[in-house]
């Protein structure tokens, strides 16, 4: 019998990856993310939760830096992976975001062949010295992204060509090529039928082992089957942090309890 | 839970769970106090009823685990509500044994009529099977209106019964003690104090599921017991 507790178990074990302290994010006037603080588990999947425009996305972002790229974007407070400030001035964004991976919820898969979207990451990093270092990059993503088996023999067709799970999980290969040590996900699965769902979900599991993963979901089963941690953000404010299990048979505040039960707060 | 669902439909599938539990427990209430009512007149038609009416209970709890099991695949209910889908479906189990008991206890009116019996006995049994009918009222009462403190309560009247059940159990023992041909009936009635014993524990069951639905924890097992009749190294030990 497998132990239905044990992942919850092993995430006690695990260090600190990710921490963020004070974190406030403005978007001009307004105020997106007030004072959130939380640490985040190396090899555990952590999902975060919350009614839409609670800032759930908004903070995933920052943990890449990709709100750079919004000019009206400001964030305050502090975020470390693995104690190293990820704002600190000497920080390439860039290769920041090799180490911080991550896939949307609408796969975007480059208008490139299936080979190239997997290679396009270690090739800018100079990852690889040859071609035969490069395809075996490829292979490895591919296999850990759970897509080598269908794609093998079209590697060269172009990405934009497969289903839409397939190309979510092309995504995901194009996302771990680099070697990251954090995969960001935000709702990766909600333009996806449920056999497709079923398959990244399985696929996240495998991840975990890896690193550590944070995913953005609006499905509320989802959290629960895949999470071992559950963060609820609610008008920009981190209400509630813990186990999963935790988190969907007893929450603490009244309003994670409200969200998760469907009920209007 | 004061807010509702933002899908009503979802409110009133738990309403109907929970209004047929109460219901249910209506029914087992009526069927213990119809059983002892049997048992002290001697009326075996009363006691066939109780019998038959088991069935009745015995539906209602398929019934409720059936439709439990639509709201856990419809809705996939969360904290809350999973904790209250979860405890009525533990209830009804509970409802039902106590139905089986007062089956059984109706069951060994019909033996027991052929002969009078002492008055001590079947009044102590009465009072017995009264308070554990208040038990399971007050359970549900305690259940229905989220009531923490009524559900400790009952949890704590569960020694008063056990210590009930033990003086019964002696007083039965002197009896057959006294008289070797009183010992058919005394064992009857000795297994009738038995079942409402255990019903007493089913109701408070039923009162630490409450528990469960309103902290998210079950209670400490450290009520005190007042059974002590099985610890017992002397001749008054069970058989």
């Amino acid at each position: 019998m497998y132990d239905l507790k044990k992942p919850e178990h092993d995430v006690d074990q695990a260090k600190t990856k990710i921490s963020a302290r004070g974190v406030q994010v403005f978007y001009g006037d307004t105020q997106a993310i007030k004072d959130v603080n939380v640490e985040i588990a190396d090899k555990t999947v952590t999902s975060f939760i919350g009614p839409s425009g609670c800032g759930k996305s908004t903070f995933l972002r920052c943990i890449n830096r990709m709100n750079d790229t919004i000019d009206i974007c400001r964030v305050e407070g502090e975020i470390t992976i693995d104690g190293h400030d990820i704002y600190a001035p000497d920080v390439d964004p860039v290769q920041l975001r090799a180490k911080v991976g991550m896939v949307f919820q609408k796969p975007n898969p480059f208008p490139k062949s299936i080979y190239d979207n997997v290679a396009y990451g270690p090739r800018i990093h100079g990852m690889t010295r040859n071609k035969a270092e490069l395809d075996e990059v490829v292979e490895t993503a591919l296999r850990g992204a759970g897509l080598w088996n269908e794609v093998k023999d079209r590697l060269d067709t172009p990405g934009t060509g497969l289903s839409g799970g397939q190309q979510q999980r092309l995504c995901i290969a194009r996302a771990v090529a680099t070697q990251p040590e954090v995969l960001l996900m935000d709702e990766p699965c909600s333009a996806l039928d449920p056999i497709a769902t079923a398959l990244i979900e399985d696929l996240i599991d495998d991840l975990k082992q890896q690193f550590s993963v944070v995913i953005v979901t609006h499905s509320m089963q989802q959290a629960a089957r895949i999470s071992q941690k559950t963060a609820f953000f609610h008008l920009g404010n981190l209400v509630e942090y813990g186990d999963t299990d935790t988190i969907f048979t007893n929450p603490r505040d009244e309003r994670t309890e409200n969200y998760i039960t469907g009920r209007t707060g | 839970m004061a807010s509702q669902h933002i899908v009503s439909s979802f409110d009133h599938d738990l309403e109907a769970l929970q209004a047929r539990v109460v219901k249910m427990g209506g029914l087992v209430e009526t069927a213990i106090r119809n059983a002892l009512t049997a048992l002290e007149t001697r009326d075996l038609r009363l006691g066939q009823a109780v019998r038959d009416g088991d069935r009745v209970i015995d539906r209602m709890d398929e019934e409720i685990k059936s439709d439990a099991a639509l709201v856990l695949a419809r809705r996939a209910p969360a904290a809350g509500d999973l904790r209250t889908v979860l405890a009525v479906m533990t209830m009804a189990t509970h409802l039902e044994r106590c139905g089986d008991y007062a089956k059984n206890i109706a069951k060994r009116t019909t033996v027991l009529a052929e002969t009078a019996q002492s008055a001590d006995i079947l009044s102590a049994l009465r009072r017995m099977a009264r308070a554990v009918e208040e038990m399971l009222s007050d359970a549900l009462d305690a259940y229905i209106q989220r009531d923490l403190d009524k559900a400790e309560a009952v949890r704590a009247r569960d020694l008063d019964v056990d210590q009930m059940y033990t003086a019964l159990f002696r007083a039965l023992l002197t009896h057959m003690m006294e008289d070797p041909r009183s010992i058919t009936p005394a064992m009857h009635l000795h297994f009738i104090a038995k079942n409402i014993e255990r019903m007493g524990d089913h109701a408070t069951s039923i009162a630490e599921q409450t528990i469960y639905v309103i902290t998210g924890e079950m209670p400490d097992d450290d009520r005190p017991k007042g059974d002590r009749t099985a610890l017992e190294n002397d001749d008054s030990g069970p058989p």
